[in-house]
């Protein structure tokens, strides 16, 4: 139980120094923090259609936070869910346009095992460059990331731009391939069920497979994982594959639930506010699902909030960069321990 | 103990050092005098090293009093502490490996020519006579231009004491300085010390072996869980009364019983080969055959190949040569299949290697075994049958623990070592390859751990057991191999008989 309280602090602290300053902006600059805090909360979770705006906008981190947790909980430090993110979204999106509309829903599986193929091979890469020849994964990952856009960006100017449109977009995908609104008229969509889906497998992973255990174990000594047998290089090429196929998973939901077509700037950090996510919630699930709909919420709030104030969206990214400040925290201890390591061996 | 401040030396009255709800020291007093060499000795765990970092300046007391020649300090870091003349000489020394010998001498201190700031000139003759001088004084046989990397790790020591002498200091606290040299190393080490009390340098010796401290101190103060319970001249005392001091109980004593015959022949390795990356020291065609029922003893001085052979044996590091169990060749396996075909490892480095620390005490006993019925069955891990097995395990050794979720951390080094046992022995292994099996564990434990392992060799196992102290080798080995510069250069049946033998070999190689 105290262990629990303990986690939760871990969350609740940056939220609480957050807001804090938050407020003290806000006064400096005239406003009552009160009332713009709360209108904010109502604006996030004020009534139906509101939770499910917020809802909508934590879809895509879902995926990318646990994406990220899989590797950071076995000691990989994957920066690269952005790039299989992108890559997963645009192969998925590839199939529900290009494959005959005549398939119906029967897309949607296709779109997804396309998306988790592509993602996967994406951070096996990196995985077997880690594993087999000690190549830093921060650096290889994160260089990835500016391939995947370059990729991107170079098939929807060229091969797959959409003939009736000008630039930087695919056509749009046939319409037996989105996945359905939830509630509509908010754009909450199955992808959401998918992503909470996710979380769950996650979890279980993690507790009830002999993989998981041994993520585990590497994550907290590789050393000792590897005298009592475990085969270090085959668990960091696995965690990296389980998150290129969770990514991929990722960009598929965006872009059959959310865009419906692939476009420049197709994910506007997802990656990154999603290992965020997993940072602030020591990679464990349900930290990860409150945390993912937080920044959902902190979204969704700041595009509603400058219509109805005249406090500019800066007080979200205010709010935002704060609770980074705390994640990067948390990276900058694992990192630490990270090189401890290496240097152990 | 006396009451009063002595005029000179260092002294502590009292001290006490809580961490958190653990009280480390609770009620400490000691002193030394110049020209005197005073040993403390205790368990693991009864609070010397605190009682150090207190003296030192490295952390304060909560309570009690530290004087330096009768006068009150208040250190507050280990440079006030040197200030004072009071220096340490820690287990692991402060060297820079890549500077000679000389370089480190005067490192952070060096003399100067011209004192310009950035610009200040070096005076490297000043140095060398500084350091030969202190050198010839002490009686210590230095070379002053050898790289600090390829000296001895005794010279390192002496070294390390005309550092601390260089810079003014009259008390040296010298923490285990045995327990990295061989023998003959040991008695050039106690020859500097005596030299050192002879001029006037107040020694404090910690220590864990009685006989050390029979042979060479002045004084002798025991500590039990954190408090000093047994003062006395050396003199006056015997070995025995200071071993009833430090346990406060019955010793479990150990000898070598008379070993059953060594069956048939079980693990065999024949033409070692193995490269290191990054020492130096390599294997050279070793071949060993350890027979059921036996304990092979390797000894030989810290870090000529033991670990190497270890790794190689386990699977943890590559190696040419053939390697069989049971006529089984295991050199192509991986460290799981070696273990399935009935390795097991007690690794000497437990706390990073032996053990997980961050990891749960249940983690840590069942890791290995955890893709194996019951814990495993049809890609599910079964977290219920996971902590029936550990708590199974656990109990088996009689491990004490509170829950089996806590941080193996939160055991004492001897339980942690227990465990460590626990899960290597659970699946039925035909060999152990045991490497420094007692490091760091305390006297109870380490009868235990003995036990332990002659249980193992009676039950028909076969036992490598690697060890830097000779006395454990002795006491539970049927041949002792010798290992040097990464080969083997002799065997010694009887060992307990041939102790000189074996230091010869360990110090002089084949040459012996």
């Amino acid at each position: 139980m105290v262990n629990v309280l303990v986690r939760s602090l871990d969350i609740v602290l940056p939220l609480l120094v957050a807001f804090s300053i938050a407020a003290i902006v806000l006064l400096t600059i005239g406003e009552n923090p009160v009332e713009i805090l709360t209108l904010m909360a109502t604006e996030a979770f004020g009534n139906v259609r509101r939770f499910a705006a917020t809802l909508s906008a934590s879809t895509p981190l879902l995926f990318t936070a646990v994406a990220t947790a899989i590797c950071f909980r076995s000691g990989v430090f994957n920066v690269g869910v952005d790039g299989a993110f992108v890559l997963g979204g645009l192969a998925a999106i590839f199939i529900a346009f290009k494959l005959p509309a005549s398939l119906g829903a029967g897309l949607i599986p296709l779109a997804f095992i396309a998306a988790a193929v592509t993602g996967g091979f994406w951070l096996w890469l990196p995985g077997v460059l880690l594993a087999k020849y000690e190549a830093d994964e921060v650096v290889s990952t994160l260089m990835l990331n500016f391939i995947a856009a370059g990729i991107s960006g170079y098939l929807v100017n060229g091969p797959l731009l959409s003939p009736q449109s000008g630039n930087n977009v695919t056509p749009l995908i046939h319409e037996t391939a989105e996945l359905e609104r939830l509630m509509p008229p908010s754009t909450l969509h199955a992808g959401f069920i998918i992503g909470l889906l996710c979380i769950i497998a996650y979890w279980i992973w993690c507790r009830n497979t002999p993989s998981g255990f041994e993520g585990a174990v590497v994550g907290q000594n590789p050393r000792f994982a590897r005298a009592v047998g475990i085969s270090v290089p085959a668990i960091i090429i696995l965690v990296m594959v389980f998150s290129g196929v969770i990514a991929g998973f990722g960009g598929a939901s965006h872009g059959l639930g959310q865009m419906h077509r692939f476009s420049d700037g197709f994910s506007p950090g997802y990656g990154f506010t999603g290992m965020a996510v997993a940072l602030l919630a020591r990679n464990h699930p349900i930290g990860i699902l409150f945390g993912a709909v937080l920044f959902g919420a902190l979204a969704s709030a700041g595009t509603t909030i400058q219509l109805f104030s005249n406090i500019p969206l800066d007080l979200v990214n205010i709010i935002q960069g704060t609770v980074m400040i705390f994640a990067v925290i948390e990276a900058a201890r694992l990192m630490k321990n990270r090189r401890r390591q290496t240097h152990a061996v | 103990m006396r009451a009063l401040p002595s005029p000179a030396g260092l002294q502590a009255v009292g001290l006490r050092k809580i961490y958190g709800s653990v009280v480390a020291n609770r009620n400490m007093s000691i002193a030394t005098q110049a020209g005197s060499i005073h040993a403390v000795v205790g368990e693991n765990g009864a609070g010397k090293s605190t009682l150090m970092r207190l003296l030192q300046g490295v952390e304060r007391p909560d309570g009690g009093e530290i004087f330096v020649d009768g006068v009150r300090v208040d250190f507050t870091n280990p440079g006030d502490a040197l200030r004072h003349g009071i220096g340490m000489v820690h287990q692991e020394f402060m060297i820079a490996p890549d500077l000679s010998l000389l370089e480190n001498l005067v490192l952070g201190e060096e003399p100067v020519k011209r004192s310009w700031g950035p610009l200040s000139w070096i005076d490297w003759p000043t140095a060398r006579t500084q350091g030969q001088a202190l050198a010839d004084q002490i009686g210590a046989l230095i070379d002053w231009d050898q790289r600090a990397a390829n000296a001895p790790v005794h010279i390192l020591q002496f070294v390390e004491i005309i550092r601390l002498l260089r810079r003014g200091c009259r008390t040296l606290i010298l923490d285990e300085p045995t327990a990295v040299l061989a023998p003959v190393q040991v008695d050039e080490l106690f020859a500097l010390l005596r030299n050192l009390r002879t001029q006037g340098t107040a020694l404090l010796f910690i220590s864990h072996k009685i006989g050390e401290v029979m042979a060479l101190a002045d004084e002798v103060t025991v500590i039990r869980q954190g408090e000093t319970v047994f003062h006395s001249s050396v003199a006056e005392c015997t070995a025995d009364e200071i071993s009833r001091h430090i346990v406060n109980g019955e010793l479990h004593h150990v000898a070598n019983d008379e070993a059953p015959q060594p069956q048939s022949e079980l693990l065999s390795i024949a033409s070692l080969n193995a490269r290191s990356v990054n020492r130096s020291h390599t294997l050279h065609n070793i071949s060993l055959t350890i027979g059921s029922g036996e304990i092979l003893g390797i000894a030989g001085v810290a870090g000529n190949g033991q670990n190497e052979l270890v790794e190689c044996l386990v699977g943890l590091r590559p190696s040419s040569g053939l390697v069989t169990l049971n006529g089984i060749a295991l050199s192509a396996l991986n460290p799981s299949q070696r273990r399935r075909h009935g390795i097991a490892y007690i690794s000497a480095d437990r706390r990073h290697e032996g053990l997980s620390m961050q990891a749960s005490i249940e983690t840590n006993v069942v890791a290995g075994s955890h893709r194996t019925s019951p814990i495993s069955h049809g890609g599910w891990l079964n977290r219920a049958a996971m902590r029936k097995i550990a708590k199974d395990r656990l109990q088996a050794l009689d491990v004490k623990y509170d829950r089996p979720s806590d941080p193996v951390s939160t055991l004492s080094g001897g339980n942690q070592q227990k465990l460590v046992f626990a899960r290597e022995i659970a699946t039925s292994p035909q060999v152990l390859i045991a490497s420094q099996p007692t490091r760091g564990v305390d006297l109870n434990g380490i009868a235990a751990i003995h036990q332990l392992i002659r249980d193992f060799r009676d039950g028909g196992g076969a036992v490598l057991l690697i060890s830097e102290e000779l006395d454990e080798l002795i006491a539970l080995s049927t041949r002792v191999a010798v290992i040097a510069d990464g080969t083997i250069v002799g065997t010694v049946k009887a060992p307990a008989s041939n102790l000189p033998l074996i230091g010869r070999m360990m110090l002089q190689g084949a040459a012996a």
